[in-house]
């Protein structure tokens, strides 16, 4: 991984950006990503949407950002077979008066094990709520569509049963936004871990006390803070005390919603070194987040949604390096950055009651034309009428 | 100038939050205050902006000493500082249409009839638009409401302005949409600056000097 | 190919339904409250300037008599019909407990935001003030009241309005102690605002609608109250019919095997408390406009 300021281009206004903080704690970072990185491209990437795809539809001089791969049934488990398969999701929300607000819309992607999927987008772009509808938490007047198969269950129509006795916690452990929210306040740290170890794994009576004290290490937890009370925690630890929660199942897919809103810089920094130590060990992490900054540190592949529809798929070096995103709206963001041009993107994003009928950033897009009015596909990771490669093919 | 001297404040007695801060602002200056979460820079703004009173220290405003503080501050040196704090959920009151919060400055101020003028200037200013004006805090976005709290920081056109967290809880694009409305506001007034927080890339983007928490206060 | 990509983009997607669905009984619980409660308004205000019929008739002839089509309720011990009775007695009950109920919210409200506006020594007197007389059981505590005046509607609202204010004090004094610091009362006073102004203009919005709450979910009580003191004996005057006394005057019948006289006042005091609690609770929810919009964004 290269560090922010020195490998991107150089802002022409502002004062010159100091070095980053810790360099031997980045590098460390960057030297472990590197080590899986490779292996877990090559491995498990795989092309979203759309069977009807047609394979030579490349564009002649642009790098193709995702490996053609079928995928195997997702009952083998075999290394390269994805751990969670989503294609077409839809979720929609009835409002009174009949009207629909389509927070997310047709999103698809794999998750591969010991891959970290970063979800990236600003509030209110439907990424929360693609979080809940994988976990069966979404409201009573939500309507979904599509599919999102894990293992052998699709989480979309799996009931309620099932959701609760067989997947959440067992088989996706979500590390949540506040961890002080979730977190019962009037009882100890502890006690809430040993109470997740009886009820998820059945620990005996007599044990459970030493297996908190496990998980409590697995996530880097304090074991004399075990006895604290959550509001005691500072900021740091109990979000450490959260995903030792989340880990106590060891579930093969974490959810992370969220998890660096609010921490210091540094401190996000070992939040999400820590996590990728989890996927490094195996776990599969789908990282919910609008900090670009933790992403790029953590993040093997970078999805960016927009108006609730997924509109860049890309592997994590080539979108924070060289060639950098695609999507213009994925430029406007890494652009925003103040390490980088520190530029805001003009205008808002639209309301999701009330989205255009073509492409939802056309309005504040630089390269649109009026191709743009109509939807466009996501194809070759990128669902824009204008990605630069085409623009590169054409002059 | 604002100068913060000796500035010794907390919440309980006895246990103060800051000891011994020193600080001064030039007019017209930019100045970032780094520090970690939970280490008192939030309550020295506030000291900073009127808001909360020290235990022990003084404040000096464009050369006169702040002897009151809150509503005993009179109300043309509280005004002079326009204020934008870090959760913008918290800082609207709920009641209030964006319009209405946004012109609450001016009708407390008995300026009610340049309301209707400023607030469509400021709120085109700040990236707002009209059908948005009409709605209530929980009807937008944090970043739609934290653009309302700006303009309502700026409303009464203040010599300073203190932020403190302003941008946490936002994403980048609208981090910078706001920083950019600062800095224009301040290229036109000559406003100074005071921003309080923990995102030390942020800060040295933006301001022309960074202090550190540890260097500010001797505690 | 792009008529395939065309089709297969125009299939309409299988939309399920998701998430729980829990708002079936709620809604139907409370439906009925809301047509309880206009069915009591409607008879309460209704019916007494309509019926040319005096509640006071005595018609010794019809004593006791159980309910038939032309006396649904019955009649009472001397021949007075139960069904006006009744409906009169709510009436009564009904009112009081409306002002009595107002009355307490106003007291308790202002002591409590007086309470918690000034803080320091006053504060701790008033809470001091309230915790005492909270140890007293209330009932006891308006026995003494009301027995110090003569049988009246007045000492009866009085008695229960002094006994009921103090958990509305609480409340109001809790909820402007956390809205007090609010960085929105922040920016007000540093955009120049006078204590007054945030007091009106910020805190007592906040307020109002707890305090409102507080003072529909004290009618139920305040009508009970009522009653109880009636029962026995120390509130209304007999000949002013209110529900707790038409159950009063209902115990000697009762023995004899009229369930008549004590049922049906007794119903009538269960049910449109019950309605207004009911109502009550789902008001709560709406009045509440930082409640998160439906959207899980």
């Amino acid at each position: 991984m290269t560090t922010p300021q020195n490998a991107r281009p150089a802002a022409p206004q502002g004062p010159a950006p100091a070095p980053a903080v810790a360099p031997d704690t980045a590098d460390a970072g960057a030297r472990a990503r590197a080590a899986t990185t490779a292996p877990a491209t090559e491995a498990a990437v795989t092309i979203p949407p759309a069977p009807h795809e047609n394979a030579s539809r490349v564009a002649p001089g642009s790098v193709p950002s995702n490996v053609r791969k079928t995928s195997g049934s997702p009952r083998d488990g075999t290394p390269g077979t994805p751990l969670l398969s989503v294609r077409g999701l839809s979720v929609r929300f009835r409002m009174r008066g009949g009207r629909h607000i389509a927070a997310v819309a047709d999103a698809g992607f794999d998750l591969a094990q010991g891959e970290c999927l970063a979800l990236v987008g600003e509030s209110g772009c439907g990424k929360s709520v693609l979080a809940s509808a994988l976990l069966g938490l979404l409201p009573g007047n939500a309507r979904t569509a599509g599919s999102a198969l894990f293992g052998d269950v699709d989480l979309l129509t799996a009931g309620e049963r099932t959701l609760a006795r067989t997947v959440r916690g067992r088989r996706i452990g979500l590390v949540p936004q506040s961890p002080a929210a979730h977190l019962t306040p009037v009882r100890t740290v502890g006690a809430q871990l040993e109470e997740t170890l009886r009820e998820l794994t059945g620990t005996q009576k007599h044990d459970v006390r030493r297996a908190a004290r496990a998980a409590a290490e697995r996530a880097a937890f304090p074991v004399d803070h075990l006895d604290r009370y959550p509001h005691e925690l500072s900021g740091g630890l109990a979000q450490r005390a959260a995903t030792a929660l989340a880990l106590v199942g060891d579930a093969p897919l974490l959810l992370a919603d969220e998890p660096t809103t609010g921490l210091d810089r540094d401190l996000v920094d070992r939040t999400v070194d820590e996590l990728r130590r989890h996927v490094d060990e195996g776990h599969a992490l789908l990282m919910i987040t609008h900090d670009l900054a933790a992403a790029e540190r953590i993040a093997d592949r970078v999805a960016v949604m927009y108006a609730g529809r997924i509109v860049e798929l890309a592997d994590a070096a080539r979108f924070f390096g060289t060639p950098g995103p695609q999507h213009p709206y994925a430029r406007g963001l890494l652009n925003a950055l103040p390490e980088r041009a520190f530029t805001p993107i003009p205008g808002m994003p639209p309301e999701l009651g009330d989205l255009p009928p073509g492409c939802a950033f056309a309005a504040r897009c630089t390269h649109a034309t009026d191709a743009c009015a109509a939807q466009p596909h996501f194809a070759d990771g990128v669902a824009c009428h204008h990605p630069p490669a085409e623009e590169r093919a054409r002059a | 100038m604002l100068e913060l001297d000796a500035i010794t404040a907390g919440y309980e007695r006895g246990s103060p939050v800051v000891r011994d801060a020193h600080l001064t602002v030039a007019p017209g200056e930019a100045v970032g205050l780094l520090g970690p979460s939970g280490c008192g820079k939030s309550t020295l703004a506030r000291v900073a902006a009127l808001l909360h009173r020290p235990d022990a220290g003084t404040v000096t405003l464009d050369g006169r000493p702040v002897t009151g503080w809150r509503h005993r501050a009179p109300r043309e040196q509280r005004t002079a500082i326009g204020v934008v704090f870090q959760q913008p959920r918290l800082s609207a009151d709920p009641r209030l249409s964006l319009r209405d919060l946004i012109a609450e400055p001016l009708r407390a101020t008995g300026r009610r009839g340049e309301a209707a003028a400023t607030v469509s200037e400021l709120s085109r200013t700040v990236g707002l638009g009209e059908d948005l004006l009409g709605r209530r805090p929980h009807e937008v976005s944090d970043g739609q409401l934290q653009r309302a709290c700006l303009a309502r920081a700026l409303v009464l056109r203040p010599r300073w302005l203190v932020c403190d967290e302003m941008t946490a809880m936002l994403d980048a694009s609208t981090t910078a949409a706001l920083v950019a409305v600062v800095e224009e506001y301040r290229r036109e007034r000559g406003a100074g600056l005071l921003t309080v927080g923990h995102d030390r890339v942020l800060l040295e983007r933006w301001c022309d000097r960074t202090v550190r928490w540890e260097d500010v206060t001797t505690a | 190919m792009a008529e395939l990509t065309r089709e297969l983009a125009a299939e309409p997607a299988v939309w399920r339904s998701h998430g729980r669905t829990r708002r079936s009984t709620r809604t139907l619980r409370v439906r009925t409250s809301a047509v309880i409660v206009t069915a009591v308004v409607l008879a309460v205000l209704v019916v007494p300037p309509l019926a040319h019929l005096d509640q006071q008739a005595v018609d010794l002839s019809m004593k006791l008599r159980p309910p038939s089509p032309a006396h649904p309720f019955g009649t009472d011990d001397v021949g007075r019909d139960l069904l006006l009775r009744c409906v009169y007695g709510l009436r009564v009950s009904l009112l009081v407990g409306l002002v009595a109920a107002l009355v307490a919210t106003f007291i308790g409200t202002a002591v409590g935001a007086a309470a918690a506006a000034f803080g320091g020594w006053t504060d701790r007197v008033v809470m001091r003030i309230v915790d005492t007389f909270s140890s007293i059981p209330h009932l006891l505590l308006g026995i003494f009241i009301v027995a110090m005046f003569r049988p009246g509607v007045w000492p009866v609202i009085v008695s229960v309005a002094l006994t009921h204010w103090l958990s509305t004090a609480r409340i109001v004094r809790s909820e402007v102690l956390s809205l007090r610091s609010r960085p929105y009362i922040d920016a007000a006073v540093s955009g120049g605002a006078s204590r007054w102004r945030v007091a009106v203009r910020h805190l007592l919005p906040g307020v109002l609608p707890q305090a409102g709450l507080a003072a529909v979910l004290m009618v139920p009580h305040a009508m009970w109250h009522e009653s109880a003191l009636s029962f026995l004996g120390l509130g209304l005057p007999t000949h002013q019919a209110s529900l707790g006394n038409l159950v009063q005057s209902a115990r000697s019948s009762l023995l004899a095997g009229d369930w008549w006289p004590t049922l049906f006042p007794g119903l009538l005091l269960i049910i449109p408390t019950l309605a207004i609690a009911g109502l009550a609770g789902s008001w709560r929810e709406r009045i509440n406009p930082r409640r998160r919009s439906e959207l899980m964004l």
